[in-house]
């Protein structure tokens, strides 16, 4: 179903003229002319309003009774009054009916502080309690699963848990029971809520019945700020606020980008920030001595990795996981101008032509994250969504439900979405707006797609692996067989399964990373220590083409440097001078190397990001000549162990909160 | 002597069964009607003036008029649930004559052109569940349910659905979200039931004793009908009595005749030596009246001119043997037991209210906790997603007002009672 274009409307509130269009909702029309109407249970993005709480009560000329505004579409010549005592009344009395069960616990509750039900008992209640009868008890706190406590006592019971369960993850797993004043939130049988968004009901709680377990008693609100960022965890690349304390992440929150995530994170993303701060995290150069990587100083470890001026075009680059699109084009010039590296720079796991690469790439082609949740027809080839790109899964599933999109599904891999099941990406019926999501891993079979009237969303193996294919971390025919010299920035060969002998063979292996994984401590003989993504200043790119920019938020632990920073280091101990003192410097760089950049500035790409196909300089992407394409290998199709899920990860692993999940995959 | 309508073969043996139903008379008014291009059928029904018979007294004919023309599929749902306190004629009705609601259901559906119906009976009916399912059975195997009953071409499902105990799923669109099989939930309208009902199609919800009705609005005429009782009120009713009187059981009347005649005359009154104190016109949710309104007409509009509601036709009357503390605790115990939850001032404000009167009855209050709780009442009213917070607080309210001194002290001789800790 296309976006719909909606009619203007005009209407009246306490006097004061507002215009917006049909299908908007009073209390958001309201919100457009600034005036405020409290509401607990109403949030947009769980879907139909339900009108529970009745804490938006508002006074319409011509009804009888007071109406919900959260339920109540605007229309052409409402009058609406929110102020007068009858409205007042109802407020007062929903707040004082609230109090009636609702535990003092604001003391010793995480939410105190933050919390709308503190906002809106000040703005809207009568400011006297009146109730001296004991109120309805239940056992509290309880695990509702490893990250989230519930407190059933402090429960308004405003739904929207249960329906973010129900209707946004689709998970069904929160349900309420019993009735009345008795009614709680829980899982059927008292299993523990595990699903991949499970996080998500933290924030959308009103009160502090769902609270964070790794965030609990952690800080209060005057004690922390909030820095926006993105997420480098996934391609997803959800934009997140970090709550910062004494310099240390505490806790992730979403920071609403409809373009990107909606407003929702996966619980990776929320909770493996963990990984910023635990011991495993890696904050000296290591140099590989006697055998064995210890611990040195700055001035050593330069020393021992400009070692790689000895191996010129023998050496070769991989690069992945976190980088930003600095890093790897600061790395793709070292290797190239600075050594005339033959085997040179690669960031995929499944290379492509690079011919086929751009031809699939061209902004005309390009479907962007809206463009899937309003398409007609949504095709998954080779691509399961929750485990290649989470935040995806649940714009999938809001297409699906609410704009009546239709899913296909190449193959027969078992997915946690329903579609039709097609052996073939031809067998496919495509009606209507079509969006066709792939994976890098389907191979040289996406020269299918060329054919296709469809719009094309490739998502990568790597976080950023647009940003670093666009920026040249590509090679024709990568192979580093033979390659003497090996340079890894944020890429494990054993742990992505690819070029592990490569690794084994290489006489010096230089790496960049936060965690030392098992390959790297086996066989790197210098190891950089890694910005987090929470530390560092950088662009990246989003699988959809939106350039999105990387702030830090907390400074570098321990001896922790910029990656642009060493990069340059090395890189002028090697006979190469980068000319980069600053990161706004390689950013620049950056956008003068790539053709479509032209012109981006970092305060264009703010913090909303901007996609680059929608710019005028997209078109000086190069078009492609489709003779030059071949007929690629085959239909599309991945080999299967290529399938690798973004929650077997290190991070995950070394969150302490997330280890249930490393256990309950084994 | 009031005309017997619905009653009138109420207590021949075997009524239930198909052959003596048909030895009666029965599903002549279906042959009928069959006849009739369905459009005729709604005129009769709104001919006939026939006004709901489960609560809300809303004209049958007007609902009908709001289903949409369509081909999508349409519903009908009988509301069989009749959970408001004493009320229990619906339930005699699918006892002894369960082939006359099926036949009306029939009626109805040929007449607004829907195919599949619902029955949605409460849960405690076990027993009254079964004798239906065993009626329906032999109408299907009598063709008068299912493929082209009686070569008419006309096609209908009948399924019955038994609840699992809530009040609320008598409120139509918790029972639709019920039906549905998720919680009895009520949902917001707009959207109403005729428009996007059961699974989001327009669908006609009606009371037993309307549906059971319509038979006989075809066998008489629609205007035939309306000759009986008031202007506004057509037709006869089913009146349960129930409490202090000496023949409680379900009466026929004909709408409009003085409330006196139906507690005195009929029910025989309360026991010796007792006097009325207050009477419950409509089911425990509608405002109480005392034994100066027992001239009030026992029909909808005169119901509503005294403050309260005629409601379901239950009438349940209290006498002088009872504390009033003790029939708003009751009603205040009922109501927060079947609040459904999901709206704050119902759930909130029952629960409060039950507890207020708790401590009324235990010597811990004081008569500015009864300002207290008829305050908390005017809270309520008007405030919540459906009727059943107003449910409570209309008759609390109403108790409040006019015993307010009693109460008061009954609240005091409370405090002079030992309390046991």
């Amino acid at each position: 179903m296309a976006k719909p274009v909606l009619k203007p409307v005009t209407i009246t509130v306490d006097g004061k003229e507002i215009v917006t269009h049909e299908g908007v909702m009073l209390v958001d029309a309201a919100k457009q002319g600034d005036v405020e109407i409290p509401f607990f249970c109403y949030e947009p993005k769980l879907g139909q309003p339900v009108g529970a709480c009745r804490m938006c009560l508002v006074e319409i000329e011509g009804i009888g009774k007071l109406q919900t505004s959260c339920s109540t579409a605007v229309k052409d010549g409402m009058v609406v009054h929110t102020t007068t005592e009858r409205v007042k009344d109802a407020q007062n009395a929903i707040v004082e009916f609230l109090l009636v069960n609702h535990p003092l616990d604001c003391p010793v509750c995480d939410k105190g502080g933050e919390c709308p039900l503190q906002d809106i008992t000040f703005g809207w209640g009568n400011g006297l309690s009146r109730v001296v009868e004991p109120k309805r008890h239940f056992q509290k706190p309880l695990a509702l699963s490893p990250l989230v406590a519930i407190d059933r006592e402090r429960c308004i019971l405003c739904y929207r848990c249960v329906r973010f369960s129900q209707e946004v993850s689709e998970d069904w797993q929160l349900i309420f029971s019993d009735r009345g004043a008795h009614t709680f939130v829980g899982t059927h049988d008292g299993h523990p809520y595990v699903a991949p968004f499970s996080g998500n009901i933290i924030e959308l709680c009103p009160v502090g019945a769902l609270t964070s377990r790794p965030y609990r008693f952690r800080a209060r609100p005057w004690d922390i700020e909030g820095s926006g960022g993105v997420c480098m965890l996934c391609p997803s690349q959800c934009n997140v606020e970090f709550t910062v304390r004494d310099d240390k992440v505490e806790r992730v929150l979403a920071r609403e980008n409809d373009g990107v995530d909606d407003g929702w994170l996966c619980d990776k993303g929320r909770f493996a920030y963990q990984a910023i701060h635990v011991d495993e995290r890696l904050t000296t150069p290591l140099v590989r001595t006697d055998g064995e990587l210890r611990p040195a100083s700055w001035e050593e470890a330069l020393s021992a990795a400009a070692g790689i001026a000895g191996y010129r075009a023998g050496i070769a680059g991989l690069v992945g996981g976190q980088a930003t699109n600095e890093e790897a084009f600061l790395l793709g010039r070292m290797l190239r101008e600075g050594l005339h590296s033959e085997h040179g720079l690669e960031s995929r796991l499944t290379p492509l032509p690079l011919v086929l690469q751009a031809a699939l790439g061209h902004p005309s082609r390009q479907a962007s994250v809206e463009d899937l949740e309003w398409a007609d027809t949504i095709v998954l080839l080779g691509c399961e969504p929750v485990d290649d790109v989470s935040i995806l899964d649940l714009r999938i599933r809001k297409a699906l439900r609410r704009h009546g999109a239709k899913l296909v599904i190449v193959g027969d891999r078992p997915s946690t979405l329903e579609g039709t099941r097609v052996a073939n990406l031809a067998d496919a019926e495509l009606a209507g707006d079509t969006v066709i999501v792939w994976h890098e891993r389907i191979g040289e079979g996406a020269v299918e797609l060329l054919g296709l009237d469809a719009k094309l969303l490739q998502i990568p193996s790597g976080a950023n692996g647009r940003g670093l294919r666009e920026v040249g971390a590509v090679s024709e025919g990568f192979d580093p067989t033979g390659a003497k010299a090996l340079y890894l920035l944020q890429f494990d060969p054993q742990r992505e399964g690819i070029y592990e002998q490569a690794m084994a063979d290489a006489e010096l292996v230089v790496a960049h990373t936060n965690i030392l994984t098992e390959g790297l401590r086996t066989y790197a003989d210098v190891v950089f220590p890694a910005e987090s993504y929470a530390e560092k200043e950088g662009t990246v790119v989003h699988p959809d083409g939106r350039v999105q920019r990387l702030r830090a938020a907390i400074g570098h632990p321990g001896d922790v440097r910029a990656g642009w920073q060493v990069l340059a280091d090395l890189s002028k101990r090697i006979g190469l001078d980068l000319g980069v003192l600053t990161s706004g410097m390689a950013f620049k760089q950056v956008v003068e190397s790539v053709p479509y950049y032209a012109g981006l500035t970092l305060e264009e790409i703010g913090g909303r990001g901007v996609r680059w196909p929608e710019r005028d300089a997209a078109a000086a992407y190069p078009s492609v000549d489709p003779s030059a394409l071949g007929d690629g290998a085959g239909p599309a199709s991945p080999a299967p162990e290529s399938f690798r899920s973004i929650w077997d990860a290190p991070e995950v692993e070394i969150s302490p909160a997330l280890q249930f999940v490393t256990e309950l995959a084994k | 002597m009031s005309p017997h309508i619905l009653f009138e073969a109420i207590d021949e043996p075997g009524l239930n069964t198909l052959p003596v139903y048909e030895a009666r008379g029965g599903y002549q008014a279906l042959k009928q009607a069959l006849t009739y291009p369905p459009a005729a059928i709604v005129q009769e029904i709104s001919d006939s003036g026939l006004r709901g018979r489960g609560g809300a007294g809303f004209k049958m004919g007007q609902k009908a008029s709001f289903l949409p023309v369509t081909d999508a599929p349409k519903y009908l749902v009988c509301n069989a649930d009749e959970s408001e306190p004493g009320t229990f004629k619906d339930r005699e009705l699918m006892q002894k004559s369960p082939h006359m609601l099926i036949e009306g259901i029939v009626i109805t559906a040929f007449g607004t052109g829907i195919h599949e119906a619902f029955i949605y009976i409460r849960g405690e009916y076990e027993y009254q569940a079964d004798i239906l399912e065993a009626a329906i059975n032999e109408a299907r195997a009598a063709g008068y349910i299912g493929e082209n009953i009686l070569g008419s071409g006309h096609n209908l499902k009948l399924v019955l659905h038994r609840g699992a105990g809530a009040y609320i799923c008598g409120e139509e669109t918790g029972l639709l979200d019920s039906l549905e099989g998720k919680r009895g939930n009520p949902r917001l309208k707009p959207p109403f039931p005729a428009i996007e009902g059961l699974y989001d199609g327009p669908t006609l919800i009606n009371n037993v004793e309307t549906l059971a009705t319509v038979p006989h609005i075809i066998t008489m005429g629609g205007k035939e009908y309306a000759q009986i009782g008031t202007e506004t009120s057509t037709g006869t009713k089913l009146v349960s009595v129930s409490g202090d009187v000496q023949k409680p059981g379900n009466y026929e009347i004909t709408l409009g005749i003085p409330s006196r005649e139906i507690i005195y005359d009929l029910a025989g009154g309360p026991p010796p030596g007792r006097e009325i104190k207050m009477w419950f016109p409509g089911g425990s949710s509608s405002p109480v009246l005392t034994a100066e309104d027992l001239d009030v007409p026992y029909d909808f509009d005169s119901m509503a001119k005294a403050g309260t509601m005629l409601g379901s036709g239950a009438i349940i009357v209290v006498d002088d043997s009872h504390t009033v503390l003790e029939v708003a605790f009751k009603l205040a115990k009922f109501y927060a037991h079947e609040s459904c939850g999901k709206c704050v001032p119902c759930r909130e404000g029952t629960n409060w209210t039950q507890k207020m009167i708790e401590r009324m009855q235990d010597g811990l209050a004081t008569p500015m906790d009864l300002d207290l709780m008829a305050g908390v009442q005017t809270q309520i009213i008007g405030n919540c997603l459906c009727v059943l917070g107003d449910a409570m607080a209309m008759p609390v309210g109403s108790l409040v007002e006019k015993f307010r001194s009693e109460i008061e002290a009954e609240i005091a001789a409370a405090q002079q009672r030992p309390v046991l800790v």
